[in-house]
């Protein structure tokens, strides 16, 4: 009795989730758990990154006494490198402020937040990550998401002072892009799950792609990216005998295993 | 269950939250991590028996869809009806030896995380069998199991007394958990 009680009752959630008004208030409920955790996770994390780093310490002793010797090595050679590395970091900020002119768009015309990524999914069935920035910060739901390379995702939880970011390898995601020569051709990249390479749908055969070629966010109407992000890369073309459409595989451009720091793009689809 | 037993649930799933939240989620191995809140219905079910393994799973399971992007409610029904497959299948067994709870706590989270994607590919979300599954049956199995003994004293200590419901009339009791 009790077993058939409970199966009914989780179905039944199930199902309120999947349509509209429940979902609104499931969201609520995550966004305020969030929340209510943070600080919970903040505490323990501040008592047990010291004890991790100690026991490790201690495992690795000999081996923590021979990097530390290399270190100051290395630091002796990095201090007298400074002095150039500042005027290489004055270069390199005029650089990318040309880049950003010139192929990047996306940086010139729109207001960035930055944020630190604080935690890696936290199931092992969907591909997400946590960023330090939430709704006080001006992040809301859909919001791109950009990091070292190109877009990485979007936001689909925003909490007061985190956001859960929906990368753009997890199954659900879908981004229109664009390719090729100006105006460019358009097609949609599609997640196949963490660690699985990009796939892009819509791209008939005679397509003018190669690889290696950049696809970047089409900002059509009523798109959910605004135009001009980099994407991913084109990393294999194959084309089928019986079929009208390329087998294209994408590597994303953003290294999405190793993500620390990434900006929020505040933009919102115009209405 | 007395309020005391209620207090006491409601902690060790708390502990387990912040423990999945904080310390596991941390422990990755090849993109893939434990997964301790599975270990609750099958602790709860090894202790208490089916129905408050069921019960124990199907509210574990709630809070840990708050935390989770998968669709609300299908860790519940999964918990639900792990943790009542603990108690029913191991009933006939003494359940105080030592290799139940690991060897129940191995395949109890080796069929949660089956389970557990092929529902969410019912419910609409197929691309929730695009993960190394293997990797993740393995890991959670293991560590799960390692971790079961004391799981099952700690739920021991925060159920009640174990219920008949589900369980063949000859089964044995969980007194020695307790």
């Amino acid at each position: 009795m009790t077993l058939a009680i409970l199966v009914v009752a989780s179905i039944a959630i199930i199902t309120l989730d999947a349509r509209g008004g429940f979902h609104r208030i499931a969201s609520g409920l995550r966004s305020t758990a969030a929340d209510a955790f943070s600080p919970v996770r903040s505490v323990v994390d501040g008592i047990v990154e010291p004890i991790g780093s100690f026991l490790a310490g201690a495992v690795h002793y000999g081996a923590v006494r021979q990097e530390n010797a290399k270190l100051r090595q290395e630091l002796g050679t990095l201090e007298l490198r400074d002095a150039e590395a500042s005027d290489a970091t004055q270069a390199l900020t005029q650089l990318k402020a040309l880049l950003a002119l010139d192929n990047l768009p996306y940086y010139a015309n729109l207001t960035l937040e930055p944020a630190q990524v604080i935690e890696y999914g936290p199931s092992n069935f969907a591909a997400t990550v946590t960023i330090s920035v939430g709704r006080d910060q001006g992040a809301t739901l859909g919001m791109p998401v950009v990091g070292e390379g190109g877009l990485i995702g979007s936001i689909v939880q925003a909490n007061h002072n985190s956001a859960v970011v929906r990368l753009i390898t997890d199954g659900r995601s879908s981004v229109g892009v664009r390719y090729g020569p100006s105006p460019g051709s358009l097609a949609v990249v599609n997640g196949h799950g963490s660690g699985h390479r990009l796939a892009a749908s819509l791209v008939p055969n005679d397509a003018p792609l190669r690889a290696g070629e950049v696809m970047t966010t089409s900002g059509l109407q009523g798109a959910v990216y605004p135009p001009g992000i980099p994407v991913a890369k084109v990393v294999g073309i194959r084309t089928g005998t019986s079929s009208s459409q390329e087998s294209v595989t994408l590597a994303p451009l953003a290294d999405l295993a190793r993500l620390r720091y990434v900006d929020v793009v505040l933009w919102g689809p115009p209405s | 269950m007395t309020p005391r037993h209620a207090f006491r649930v409601v902690l060790v799933v708390f502990a387990a939250v912040t423990v999945q939240g904080t310390i596991v989620l941390d422990l990755r191995i090849g993109g893939v991590h434990p997964d301790v809140m599975v270990l609750l219905p099958v602790a709860a079910g090894l202790a208490g028996g089916p129905a408050q393994g069921a019960t124990v799973g199907f509210w574990t399971g709630l809070v840990a869809d708050l935390f989770l992007p998968t669709p609300f409610g299908l860790s519940a029904l999964v918990g639900t009806m792990v943790g009542f497959a603990a108690g029913a299948t191991t009933a006939a067994l003494d359940r105080t030896v030592w290799w139940v709870p690991p060897l129940t706590a191995l395949v109890g989270s080796a069929v949660y995380e089956l389970a557990y994607p092929l529902l969410g590919a019912v419910l609409g979300q197929p691309q929730m069998l695009h993960v190394p599954l293997a990797g993740i049956v393995v890991l959670v199995g293991i560590v799960n199991a390692a971790l079961a003994i004391p799981a099952v004293r700690v739920v021991a200590w925060a159920l009640p007394e174990a219920s008949a419901e589900g369980a063949p009339p000859s089964s044995s009791t969980v007194v020695g958990w307790r």
